[in-house]
């Protein structure tokens, strides 16, 4: 089985270049960092990633209306998409899986752990 | 002072508001009394006895200055009679007054405590972002430090503590600013505080505190969101178990009760309550130390805390206040008259729709 691809959407370069690296190091994944939401979907188009995780509020792109278009994209459709955002806590979600739109989602800060978990629960098969 | 009296017969409710003035007219006839020589001879009482005309013989010391004969001075009676009488008008004036500043200060704490909430979600968003860089970094690093680096693991494990610290604040931030809305049911508020305690049972036993609950039977039910009636007690009470530290006592008390007129001039929320109307009152009291006087009146602002730092966020009282507010009921703090703390939560007996 190869390797998970797993793209990263998210404007804090920091947040990406720290996760790319956890999960680089410790899940069997390859990843793809985009710091740009407008230049999101042509970089999923190329990459074609297994799942994408997915800012919501980036200055340059929504994360709600990215994941309509990769919906809609002839290629990228039916790519799983895993909010990752700050606009809802921890607490909130209750520990449980919540949805935005009819997507999973997990609250900023997440422990790179839950990230690998929600990988290995959301992300496509390949063989 | 003619000009005063006539003032006061057309317009006496202006002297409600006007405190110098009804202070400057206590003064003159104190000074006449002082040398009053003579006799009233006319007394008349107009309604309730607010205004009274009374002719007085008046010293010729009075005023230094040598006056022949009698001299008539007509005056307002009304405030000094109801200083006389101990209660009255001029109690009546000070109430309304008192009620006033309460309604004022309560209208400033609400702006504060919306624009706290503003800022905080902003900041709260703000933060996370860092946190979420922090708490990847760590675990990183903490997958490459070898097993036998016990110091460097150590540091990383407390590097982590901290971000989950900092999320637990900025969670409560959020929750703060963001808890506006309210699911009401009828409830019994003495199950609402049982499972409270079941909650905070943990932390009474580690410190070797014994919770007892005197809760009245039988008590309507009330509209309450239960989910966050709980929150905050358990704030009260973990408030309360912080101020004894260990061994000692704290007590709920629920009662029915039916307002008085001098219950009311303690509230902050008199406008909510009219006299003679049922309440049902919760005192949460504890055998800590007390809240010194100059903290009092902050014990509800947001961020204040005496705790030491990463014991308490500031937000417990203040969220309490605001949920209890939604609530339409009033939460009140002071010192017990033997010692400790004494949160006092007064919340209005609904009928409409209750169930018996």
């Amino acid at each position: 089985m190869r390797k998970r691809r797993i793209l990263l959407v998210d404007d804090e370069a920091s947040i990406t270049r720290a996760l790319a690296m956890y999960l680089t190091e410790n899940g069997d994944c390859e990843v793809c960092v985009e710091n740009k939401g407008s230049r999101a979907l042509a970089a999923a188009r190329s990459f074609k990633p297994d799942l994408i995780f997915l800012d919501i509020v980036m200055p340059d792109g929504d994360g709600g209306a990215l994941a309509a278009e990769v919906q809609a994209d002839p290629v990228l459709k039916g790519t799983p998409i895993v909010f990752l955002t700050a606009l809802v806590s921890r607490r909130e979600t209750g520990g449980t899986t919540m949805t935005i739109g009819g997507y999973p989602f997990l609250a900023k800060p997440v422990h790179p752990e839950t990230v690998l978990a929600s990988i290995a629960e959301h992300a496509r098969e390949r063989v | 002072m003619a000009a005063t009296v006539a003032a006061s017969i057309l317009w006496p409710e202006a002297l409600i508001d006007q405190e110098v003035l009804a202070g400057g007219l206590a003064l003159i006839p104190a000074l006449l009394l002082a040398h009053y020589r003579g006799w009233p001879i006319v007394t008349l009482l107009l309604g309730v006895g607010l205004v009274a005309l009374v002719f007085m013989h008046l010293s010729p010391l009075f005023l230094g200055v040598s006056l022949r004969g009698p001299f008539l001075i007509l005056f307002v009676l009304a405030p000094y009679i109801s200083i006389a009488l101990g209660a009255g008008w001029f109690g009546e004036v000070r109430r309304y007054q008192a009620e006033l500043r309460a309604t004022q200060l309560q209208l400033i704490q609400s702006e504060k405590l919306d624009s706290v909430g503003r800022m905080a979600a902003g900041v709260a968003h703000e933060v996370k972002n860092p946190l979420m860089m922090i708490l990847t970094g760590v675990k990183v690093l903490a997958k490459r430090v070898p097993a036998a680096d016990e110091q460097t693991r150590l540091l990383l494990q407390d590097m982590e503590e901290a971000v989950e610290r900092a999320d637990r604040i900025i969670g409560g931030l959020l929750n703060y600013a963001r808890d506006r809305d309210l699911d009401l049911s009828f409830a019994d508020v003495n199950d609402t505080i049982e499972r409270s305690a079941m909650l905070v049972k943990h932390d009474l036993e580690n410190a070797h505190i014994t919770l007892v609950a005197k809760l009245q039977p039988g008590l309507p039910k009330l509209q309450l969101d239960e989910f966050k009636m709980q929150q905050v007690f358990v704030n009260l009470v973990t408030n309360a178990i912080h101020a004894i530290e260990r061994d000692g006592e704290v007590s709920i008390t629920t009662s029915l009760e039916k307002l008085t007129r001098r219950d009311l001039t303690g509230f902050r929320s008199t406008d909510r309550f009219t006299p003679g109307e049922r309440v049902v009152i919760i005192r949460i009291e504890d055998s800590g130390p007390g809240i010194p006087e100059e903290h009092l009146k902050k014990v509800f602002d947001p961020f204040f805390s005496t705790k030491p730092t990463g014991r308490g966020t500031g937000l417990g009282l203040s969220v309490s206040q605001q949920i209890v507010d939604m609530h339409g009921g009033a939460i009140d703090v002071g010192n017990r008259e033997h010692g400790g703390a004494r949160v006092t939560i007064t919340l209005k007996v609904d009928r409409k729709g209750a169930p018996s």
